[in-house]
């Protein structure tokens, strides 16, 4: 199957589930009470899966190794990122340090 | 359709969301930026974000294509991190019950963390149901549109700026700031670090199922912690 077509087949299968996703309550089974064992659930669906996408970007240097010392820039660029989160609440801020920080650190390590 | 459209609430909608704008903008040019680098057209990139709409399933997906994971295992992914919207659709349902079943399609449609945010305020607090669908839709048509034409910025600084420049490093930053405010308390703090080992731990794991089934094991973990101490059932 070539990339184009895969891309494609993609956005209509991701379309539909985040589409469905979008009117189950609203209009599919809008007389239905969510199950509080759901409910309780998909409370912590946006931290697991965030962190599951943020940590393999900052940890892993592109071989695929694993760096968890201050020799490995992105780490470090994200930790100021997340104290600029802390206290600016403002995600523009936040990319703005990272990536700075990012470069810099690039840049003095050569 | 139209017996429930008021134009002035429609404008409300969008003044009270432009504020929020500042956060989509950057996140919406890195799912283009992102779409290019997986090998997606700039057709198909922007067909994304017509047809996903969600800029946490467009992330994965470019990651996961970018790392040739399987398409069940995208599809998977994907899943997951869209079911936070199941949550935003049972917190709105009850406000839209009453309407025409065209308008809860299409405000279905543009239910966002974002839009979802800015308007389950004001269903909370009036009951004029006309003035708050109009509201709703509103700020979901600014917040759709702003994606799209930031999307396509991105696309086209996907292709002009040079790979050195490390600009993919902008969506995990983007990510860190939606995560850090939902470290609030002791058990998202565990679900937290459960995601982040296990996601590490899980890395050998074949077909790059260690995304989801991090995010899986850590949502296990946090609804444990909420059993274990009590917080089982209140908010």
């Amino acid at each position: 199957m070539s990339r184009e077509l895969t891309i494609w087949l993609l956005i209509f299968a991701v379309g539909a589930i985040t589409y469905t996703a979008r009117m189950s309550f609203i209009a599919l089974f809008a007389r239905r009470e969510m199950p509080p064992l759901l409910a309780e659930a998909l409370k912590h669906v946006p931290a697991a899966m965030v962190t599951a996408i943020v940590v393999p970007a900052v940890v892993f240097l592109p071989a695929g190794v694993l760096r968890l010392d201050f020799e490995n820039p992105k780490l470090i660029a994200a930790l100021v990122a997340g104290a600029v989160a802390w206290w600016t609440k403002s995600a523009v801020a936040t990319i703005v340090a990272g990536m700075v920080v990012l470069w810099s650190l690039r840049y003095l390590m050569g | 359709m139209r017996a429930h459209f008021s134009r002035t609430a429609f404008l409300e909608g969008v003044r009270d969301m432009s504020p929020m704008l500042l956060g989509i903008v950057p996140f919406g040019i890195v799912c283009g930026v992102g779409a290019i680098a997986a090998g997606a057209s700039p057709i198909a990139a922007l067909a994304m974000s017509m047809i996903m709409f969600s800029g946490a399933a467009q992330i994965v997906a470019t990651q996961l294509l970018a790392a040739d994971a399987p398409f069940a295992v995208i599809v998977l992914s994907c899943l997951v991190v869209s079911l936070r919207l199941l949550m935003y659709s049972a917190a709105m349902a009850p406000y839209l019950r009453r309407l025409d079943y065209r308008w809860r399609n299409l405000l279905s449609y543009v239910l966002t963390d974002q839009a979802f945010a800015g308007a389950i305020q004001r269903f909370r607090a009036s009951d004029d149901l006309a003035a708050n669908a109009s509201y709703f839709l509103g700020t979901g048509v600014l917040l759709w549109s702003v994606w799209q034409v930031s999307t396509v910025v991105g696309i086209v600084a996907g292709q002009v700026i040079p790979a050195s420049w490390q600009l993919e490093f902008v969506v995990p930053l983007c990510f860190i700031a939606v995560l850090v405010p939902l470290l609030r308390d002791r058990v998202s703090l565990l679900v937290f670090a459960v995601s982040a080992i296990a996601v590490v731990a899980l890395d050998a794991m074949p077909l790059r199922l260690s995304m989801v089934c991090a995010g899986l094991l850590a949502i296990a973990a946090g609804v444990a912690a909420d059993k274990s101490t009590g917080r089982f059932g209140h908010e």
